[in-house]
């Protein structure tokens, strides 16, 4: 079986040749090392108020070039470790001076995020969300109305991203297109947790403008994802905390069910499959997943609880699960021991009867690219089918 | 209508969320200019907080209505607190909290001071990216109960263990207890850098400290 066959078995419920082992989305950090590449010395670049100008034009006028090269390097890198798969992603951005952040430069996405572009102790790059922009109902709305062209330029600029990573990589590894955020975080963020959260007692219809809007600009952003051809979309809304959802889930379903169906039908009208990412505790959410059409779960945060066995028992193979190894301590200075152990443990409880693709739980730049070779070496000794564990 | 009435107005405005029926009470509470009568609301607000930090707990309320019950609380004490008399609230110890260097999120550090405030403990807010010498600074000057860090990204979690040590190097660390929270961390990371407790959220960090109030 290819790369290919093996993901798309696993996600129908049957069992291919091995448990399938995806990337995630791969830090600077990581891939630099995984390619024995040298960051480039941006630091220097930030600590100079001439330069930091320079570059910050530099990164405006150059944003899908630089999203397309890093894309491609996280590729080389995760075809290297031998992954089945990866994801692609694109977001829109444009950097602006702001004095307050350490490195004096921040990152506006088109849905009013700012992120933080910081430097890691090797000179990595890597960008934070760190704040809303949008914390009033008016600016929100003259946000988006300022924005309005930047909209279409991110469609014309995701579909040429995906499509061209398509062509140079679909040979070699399969790749999951992602917008990166869906609608729940698209609305919350850019006014910040606070501010939604009383919007949604205090101005009920403007949060479902919001939602409206979001939920149309994201099946935009879908719709340029799947004309690359990608048979496989994982949208990511980070709807839980260490001990729960962050919102009751009846709410959840009140505010934002109809764009999650929405979603997938579009996804399945065109015969691919939906995955969701979402960090946290959402035991209480898995049933609203299936309700909604998700085809599979990403991440099942295991510092936040989530147990595989759980989940499989809980909704059985009415989702695939996706994930579940740990980037706190396992995938960053575990042992190998620890390492195999895990891996046997998240194939023999999650594995059985396909429905399961291993990945690490989310990303960051501490994971180290041994422990990533010691997860696939431990999914190739353990997860050939049948499971004989 | 009966005082007694408002206090209840008061209480069920938190508890069901309506910002403006607790508003409305509060404001009325403090009409009558009776000091003891807005000492009652605090108290009540202080119960209203406890009962939706146990419904928290239990699973019954969700992280939203935490911060939202969050919100009304803070609108109903801007009203009541210029109205108490000095000193009529019992401190239950000072806490400094912080989110730590290279780390510019707030969201679970600004729960977290609305629940101990409402426990009764001062807070000082150091704010985001606070470097360990800042930390450290403000437990020399304010003499705390506790030490709060919030850290939400895992390629800033070693700075808790420069704050441990920075406190150690300092002779500090025997002197005052220290909490962490955040997306980033565990029980686990805890033991290993050598603090006192993890909270997993806002209430059972406030549980924790109050522990420590009251041994």
């Amino acid at each position: 079986m290819d790369f290919k066959e093996r993901i798309l078995t696993a996600l129908n419920h049957e069992e291919p040749d091995r448990v399938p082992v995806a990337g995630f989305i791969l830090s600077q950090g990581t891939s630099n090392q995984i390619l024995g590449k040298p960051p480039a010395d941006i630091a220097a670049m930030l600590g100079n108020a001439e330069l930091r100008s320079g570059l910050k034009d530099i990164m405006n006028s150059t944003w899908p070039e630089i999203v397309n090269s890093t894309l491609a390097d996280w590729f080389e890198a995760a075809i290297k470790l031998g992954f089945d798969a990866n994801w692609t992603i694109y977001s829109q951005m444009q950097v602006v001076e702001e004095p307050k952040f350490k490195h004096g430069l921040a990152m506006h996405d088109v849905w009013g995020r700012a992120w933080e572009l910081t430097v890691d102790e090797n000179g990595n790059t890597d960008a934070n969300f760190v704040r809303g922009l949008c914390t009033t109902e008016k600016e929100w709305y003259s946000w988006v109305e300022k924005n309005k062209p930047l909209y279409d330029e991110l469609i014309k600029n995701v579909r040429d991203h995906h499509k061209k990573m398509a062509e140079n990589y679909g040979d070699r590894i399969l790749a999951i297109g992602s917008p990166g955020t869906g609608v729940f975080d698209n609305t919350w963020q850019p006014m910040g947790f606070e501010n939604f959260c009383k919007f949604v007692y205090q101005k009920p219809e403007f949060i479902k403008k919001v939602i409206e809007f979001q939920t149309d600009l994201l099946l935009r952003h879908l719709n340029a994802i799947m004309e690359s051809g990608v048979e496989v979309v994982v949208g990511g809304d980070d709807f839980g905390h260490k001990t729960g959802p962050l919102m009751r889930p009846e709410q959840i379903e009140k505010l934002f069910g109809d764009s999650y169906r929405r979603i997938s039908e579009a996804v399945h009208s065109q015969k691919k499959k939906l995955l969701w990412h979402t960090d946290g505790n959402v035991y209480a959410l898995l049933e609203k997943f299936v309700e909604w059409g998700f085809d599979g779960v990403v991440s099942l945060e295991p510092t936040a609880g989530m147990e595989l066995e759980k989940v499989r028992e809980q909704v059985g193979h009415k989702l695939v699960l996706v994930g579940n190894l740990d980037i706190s301590y396992l995938l960053v200075r575990g042992t190998k021991e620890e390492v195999e152990d895990t891996v046997r443990k998240a194939i023999k409880d999650a594995a059985k009867g396909g429905g399961y693709i291993l990945s690490p739980c989310n990303s960051h730049s501490a994971i180290d690219p041994t422990r990533l070779e010691w997860m696939i070496e431990a999914a190739h000794k353990y997860g050939k089918y049948p499971i004989a564990i | 209508m009966m005082i007694s009435d408002t206090f209840e107005h008061l209480k069920s405005g938190l508890l069901e969320l309506d910002m403006d029926a607790a508003v409305d009470a509060a404001k009325s509470i403090a009409g009558t200019g009776d000091t003891r009568a807005v000492k009652d609301a605090v108290d009540t607000v202080t119960d209203a907080l406890q009962t939706v930090g146990k419904r928290f707990q239990d699973g019954d309320w969700f992280l939203a209505e935490l911060v939202y019950v969050g919100e009304i609380s803070r609108e109903v004490m801007n009203i009541l607190s210029p109205l108490m008399e000095a000193g009529a609230m019992e401190s239950a110890g000072t806490i400094v909290v912080g989110t730590v260097t290279g780390d510019l999120h707030d969201l679970g550090k600004n729960i977290f001071i609305n629940y101990a405030k409402s426990a009764g403990f001062n807070m000082i807010d150091l704010g985001i990216d606070v470097p360990a010498r800042k930390f450290v600074d403000a437990v020399k000057e304010h003499h705390p109960l506790a030490l709060g860090m919030s850290c939400l990204l895992t390629s800033t979690d070693m700075e808790i263990g420069k704050v441990v040590e920075e406190l150690k190097r300092q002779d500090l660390r025997d002197r005052v207890k220290v909490i962490i929270g955040g997306a980033a961390l565990t029980e686990q990371f805890a033991k290993d850098a050598g603090v006192d407790a993890f909270a997993p959220d806002a209430v059972t960090g406030t549980d924790i400290v109050k522990k420590w109030s009251s041994p």
